[in-house]
């Protein structure tokens, strides 16, 4: 199938453990995050630095990261192979799909690349 | 928000700068309506992750874990907008 070709693992049964998967760990990341920012109202800078100088922050961090590319993709696959098909676009479906998801996917590279900077360069 | 990240991270100035951008009022409704959706996306994913374990999955569940999915998300949202301000 050409919708099929473009998803994660050419299997909707990964893609679904994929998403589940990912979820989990988004939710637990997120959830510390808010926690952690509600548990230290007065947080200052010496304290947010060495919270994501810790080596296990970083793991979590990168671990979210990569998370957050798997679960988007999924989410954005997803929409763009239910919503952008030949009965919502006619002939320039597939071409508009492409775009679209190869937008998304520079976009979670790109953030991807940019989060790995942030958590080595500090 | 990954620039406010590295900003806040990068240095001093650079966290007082965020913190000083997140007290103005357009800040706060910009992060309340992301908490919002995040919290939003949350609460639904959690339902989904509790249908598949085969909890609420006839129509009559469907319905009420929706409604309690609305409601428990309504309440996150107050108390989200309640801890920003």
């Amino acid at each position: 199938m050409v919708t099929n070709v473009t998803n994660l693992s050419r299997s909707g049964l990964y893609d679904w453990m994929a998403q589940r998967v990912s979820a989990v760990v988004l939710a637990a990341y997120f959830i510390f995050l808010i926690g952690y920012l509600i548990a230290n109202p007065g947080l200052g800078y010496a304290q947010w630095h060495a919270l994501f100088a810790n080596n296990a922050m970083r793991i979590f961090s990168l671990l979210a990261f990569v998370a957050l590319g798997a679960h988007a993709w999924v989410g954005m696959w997803t929409i763009a192979t239910d919503y952008l098909t030949p009965m919502a676009l006619g002939k320039s479906a597939t071409a508009v799909r492409f775009l679209f998801q190869a937008v998304c996917g520079i976009a979670m590279f790109a953030y991807f690349v940019w989060g790995v900077q942030i958590l080595w360069g500090i | 928000m990954l620039y406010a990240l590295g900003k806040s991270l990068g240095s001093e100035e650079g966290f007082g700068e965020v913190k000083a951008c997140l007290t103005s009022v357009l800040a706060k409704l910009v992060i309340w309506g992301l908490l919002s959706a995040l919290l939003y996306h949350l609460v639904a994913g959690i339902r989904h992750l509790i249908m598949d374990m085969g909890i609420g999955e006839t129509l009559e569940g469907g319905k009420l874990g929706s409604k309690i999915v609305l409601a428990v998300s309504a309440v996150l949202i107050v108390l989200a907008g309640v801890w920003i301000w």
